[in-house]
């Protein structure tokens, strides 16, 4: 239990910090796209392509119709941009880091923060993709779309807990990055990203039905989408937020402690 | 308010992880060579770094840390930091604790130099408030003028230290922890330096210092702790500890006389020149 408070309030003043991570959140992105003029855009640009190609493609491939499944799979590749993103960066954000650790006395949670925060504004400029989308294809419905609001605030919070969890790990077992960038490339071919739940015979609904990367998924897509997410949705979501963010804040509490001596 | 710090018993056990103890790789690749497990199966190694430390500190004073390198000063100041939490014992420490060991933490090659102000202010617990009043301040001591605009990678190594210098100098700290002198640059700016330092010191209510020089340490401390091993070697005013220090670790007499003799006679020694090496035949 006293990890758990040591968590939160590791959390908390984290949290007060917030001019320091976003200020080091945005030097990391200067310094990545230094004296580029698109900057950041350039992923944006690949992301695009990426999502343009591979949506004619499977879209002609599978017989889909393209003005339906084109929307899906570049709001699905931005959306997973953001999650994989966080939690790959949530690996390194304690090494990356370590020379702010062993100089000065600070909570651990601002790195996690940081790297939220960085991957944040560089989902910002991605999102163009999604706005194009809704402009070419049309908004579906006015009033689902609101949805996508608490829906991408469940989804960060999911994100960041695995993110503060992986980095710890990551801190003290080099091997562990290389595992979960492993884990997140299985993880985007068989969530429901390039596929949707209707595309699955019967047989095979259980592919995204003991998903849950399926169901966060859904709660942002499915609103930008005109779609409503299934109460079962929000619930598995909230709850995973819970659950995930209790134990994480058990776990750091119990660990950061030691992260200074790791990195 | 009163700062203070109180230790009692403190001991930290530094684990050593080399690559063997932090790569799965390694461990896998060691199962090759099966006799060899069994030498080195964990990988980590644990230093204790300091070793059942008793101190006591109140406002007002000025301690000197001496020992060899390697004798946990450093780790000393970080656990008074709060960096490292301690393995066992208690650290109680009153007051806003701030550690300068590396100068140019945080500076960012592509921020601008007021970027830069900013950055390692809000590093060094600064307020935003606490910036913005002091930002002209620091901008007037480095006399970088119209530079302070310009990217960081534009400066010069000089530069750099300026302002690295005037940045870290201007946090107002009860607790000030200091590894070694903050170096500065050319003499012109030494001096003003050096002026800057003692009111950086004034400002806080405790300093504690590691340092070399037994000079400094004369100057600007009360009492002296001598670690050796991570443990206290002796603890006291400045002047009788750091007497025996030099009496002790610096002896004068017969020993520096006979490695001066080992020197010399090694410096007579014949040495291979470049063209012995021809007798080796490359050709």
């Amino acid at each position: 239990m006293t990890a758990f408070f040591v968590g939160i309030s590791d959390f908390l003043e984290s949290m007060r910090a917030w001019r320091l991570w976003t200020l080091m959140g945005w030097v990391e992105i200067r310094q990545r796209y230094a004296r580029s003029k698109l900057g950041p855009f350039w992923l944006t640009i690949s992301m695009g392509v990426m999502a343009t190609t591979l949506g004619l493609l499977y879209g002609v491939l599978f017989g889909q119709n393209l003005s339906t499944y084109l929307p899906m799979i570049s709001i699905g590749i931005v959306m997973w941009g953001l999650f994989s993103g966080i939690v790959n960066d949530g690996c390194a954000a304690f090494m990356a880091g370590a020379g702010y650790i062993k100089q000065i006395r600070s909570p651990k949670y601002l790195f996690i923060l940081q790297v939220t925060w960085r991957n944040g504004v560089i989902w910002a400029h991605n999102f163009i993709i999604v706005l194009i989308v809704l402009v070419i294809f049309g908004v579906k419905s006015w009033v689902s779309i609101w949805l996508f609001i608490p829906g991408v605030i469940l989804f960060l919070l999911n994100a960041m807990w695995i993110a503060s969890f992986v980095g710890v790990v990551a801190a003290r077992f080099r091997d562990f990055p290389q595992i979960v960038g492993s884990m997140l490339q299985v993880a985007f071919y068989v969530s429901p990203i390039l596929f949707h739940g209707e595309m699955l015979s019967k047989d095979h609904k259980w592919v995204i039905e003991y998903n849950p990367l399926a169901y966060l998924i859904d709660i942002v897509r499915q609103p930008l989408l005109g779609q409503f997410p299934t109460p079962l949705t929000w619930v598995i979501a909230v709850v995973m937020a819970l659950l995930g963010w209790s134990l994480a804040l058990i776990f750091t509490g119990k660990y950061a402690k030691r992260v200074p001596y790791w990195v | 308010m009163t700062s203070s710090i109180i230790l009692r018993d403190v001991s930290l056990d530094l684990p050593i992880y080399d690559v063997k103890g932090q790569s799965l790789k390694k461990r896998v690749m060691r199962m090759g060579r099966r006799n060899r497990i069994a030498e080195d199966n964990e990988g980590v190694v644990v230093v204790r770094a300091i070793d059942g430390l008793n101190l006591s500190l109140k406002s007002g004073d000025r301690l000197g840390l001496i020992g060899h390198n390697g004798a946990g000063k450093s780790t000393l100041l970080r656990v008074l930091a709060g960096i490292y939490p301690p393995t066992s014992g208690t650290v109680e420490v009153v007051g806003k604790a701030v550690p300068l060991l590396d100068i140019s933490l945080g500076m960012d090659d592509q921020s601008t130099g007021r970027q830069n102000i900013r950055l390692r202010g809000l590093l060094l617990g600064m307020t935003n408030a606490e910036i913005k009043a002091k930002t002209e301040e620091i901008a007037e001591f480095t006399g970088l003028g119209d530079y302070l605009d310009l990217p960081l990678r534009t400066y010069s190594s000089g530069m750099r230290v300026r302002l690295a210098f005037a940045i870290s100098t201007a946090v107002d700290a009860d607790i000030l922890l200091l590894d070694e002198v903050l170096g500065v640059g050319d003499a012109s700016f030494q001096e003003k330096a050096a002026k800057r330092l003692e009111e950086l010191h004034q400002r806080a209510e405790i300093v504690v210092l590691a340092i070399h020089s037994s000079d400094t340490i004369r100057k600007t401390c009360n009492k002296v702790l001598w670690m050796e091993r991570g443990k206290v070697r002796m603890f006291g005013p400045v002047e009788e500890v750091v007497t025996t220090y030099d009496r002790i670790m610096n002896p004068p007499a017969k020993r520096q006389s006979f490695r001066k003799l080992v020197a010399e006679k090694r410096s007579a020694r014949p040495r291979w020149s470049p063209s012995d090496n021809s007798r080796f035949g490359s050709r």
